[in-house]
């Protein structure tokens, strides 16, 4: 017991967000960069993204993560809440990941209609992208960002 | 973009889930294939010390590629990668003739292995638009590719740098991979 959870303080000591970035997933195009450590807990980012990005056709959510514990069945959970109500939920299976490894998540979606009939003024300040990380049922990072759209 | 485009061109009445896997030595150009691939910006590219996942959802289809860092020390982790893949993308540098031996050993390995057995390859033999870059077809010689038996395999010369060859290799990777991709 003792061991086990030992192992649990290492992966969760060993395990940092280094870095998210929205994209224009047409051209590529970074639209808003966060570098702080997302995983601070209980803190929320706030990230200041050009309007525009309401009127791409597919956006891009990338994540970097480190990690120095190996882990097994290491996963994510996102979604995207509007109001506290989830508008698009994203589950994602990595399975293995390497110990003293750096990696990237990146998830290209075409904007969904909600969102996109809905106004810049509507939308900011109240949308968050919650991403929760876990390796099996042991919640390892959150990560809570709140969308102003500028 | 790229892959979104190619995407939107395979969309059909099943939802389907393609899993690719993306390996070869370090320095070969894995990464910057695949961002060259959505556009992106490939001067910053640093080697990769894990994964780079991408995943495109578009209704009816997920497309999710797996860039595996190529260095020594990241290779043993290689395998536990390899479940569930419906095609495997290899990638050389053709100006790095010392390293044609190792990369070939390499390949072998992942062919043996269970889990890749009957997986469709695609080998980009890539930095074409360098001068001492070996020809695509005098690599499928070295390799000895045509003693593949039992496997679809292609192979691509490509510039990921000039944006050269890959989407021709990519193109093919959907026929190949669209045509085998599991029902969801
Ligand atoms: N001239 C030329 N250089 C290239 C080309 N493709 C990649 N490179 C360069 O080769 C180097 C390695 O590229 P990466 O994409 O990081 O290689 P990798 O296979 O991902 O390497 P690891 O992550 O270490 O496994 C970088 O400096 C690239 O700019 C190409 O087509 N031509
Ligand atoms: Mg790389």
């Amino acid at each position: 017991m003792a061991m086990e959870s030992q192992h649990v303080a290492d992966v969760l000591n060993g395990f940092k967000l280094n870095w998210m970035n929205l994209r224009d997933a047409s051209s590529g195009k970074i639209m808003w960069e966060g570098t702080q450590d997302l995983s601070v807990p209980g803190r929320e980012h706030q990230a200041r993204v050009p309007k525009k990005i309401l009127k791409c056709k597919a956006v891009s959510r990338e994540i970097n993560f480190s990690s120095q514990q190996l882990m097994e069945k290491f996963r994510l959970e996102q979604r995207i809440l509007f109001h506290g109500r989830c508008l698009e939920e994203w589950f994602f299976e990595f399975g293995f990941v390497i110990p003293e490894s750096t990696n990237t998540w990146q998830s290209i979606i075409e904007a969904a209609p909600a969102s996109q009939m809905m106004g810049a003024d509507v939308l900011s300040g109240n949308v968050v992208i919650e991403t929760n990380f876990f390796d099996d049922e042991l919640l390892v990072s959150t990560s809570k960002v709140r969308l102003f759209y500028v | 973009m790229g892959l979104l485009s190619i995407l939107r061109k395979l969309r059909s009445d099943h939802h389907k889930e393609l899993r690719i896997l993306l390996l070869g030595l370090d320095n070969a150009g894995k990464t910057t294939i695949l961002k060259s691939l959505a556009s992106e910006k490939i001067d910053q590219i640093t080697p990769t010390q894990g994964f780079n996942v991408k995943c495109v959802n578009t209704p009816g289809f997920k497309l999710n590629v797996w860039d595996i860092g190529g260095q020594r020390r990241i290779r043993p982790y290689w395998r536990n990668y390899f479940e569930n893949t419906d095609l495997l993308i290899y990638v050389i540098d053709s100006t790095d003739q010392k390293r044609f031996e190792e990369t070939g050993v390499e390949l072998r390995e992942l062919l043996e292995d269970e889990k890749l057995s009957g997986v469709p390859l695609l080998i980009f033999a890539n930095k074409q638009d360098l001068f001492n870059a070996a020809k695509a077809s005098d690599i499928a010689n070295l390799l000895k590719l045509h003693t593949l038996n039992g496997r679809t395999w292609q192979i691509q010369a490509c510039s990921a740098l000039k944006g050269e060859g890959v989407q021709d290799g990519i193109e093919w990777v959907m026929k190949t991979a669209g045509a085998k991709a599991k029902k969801k």
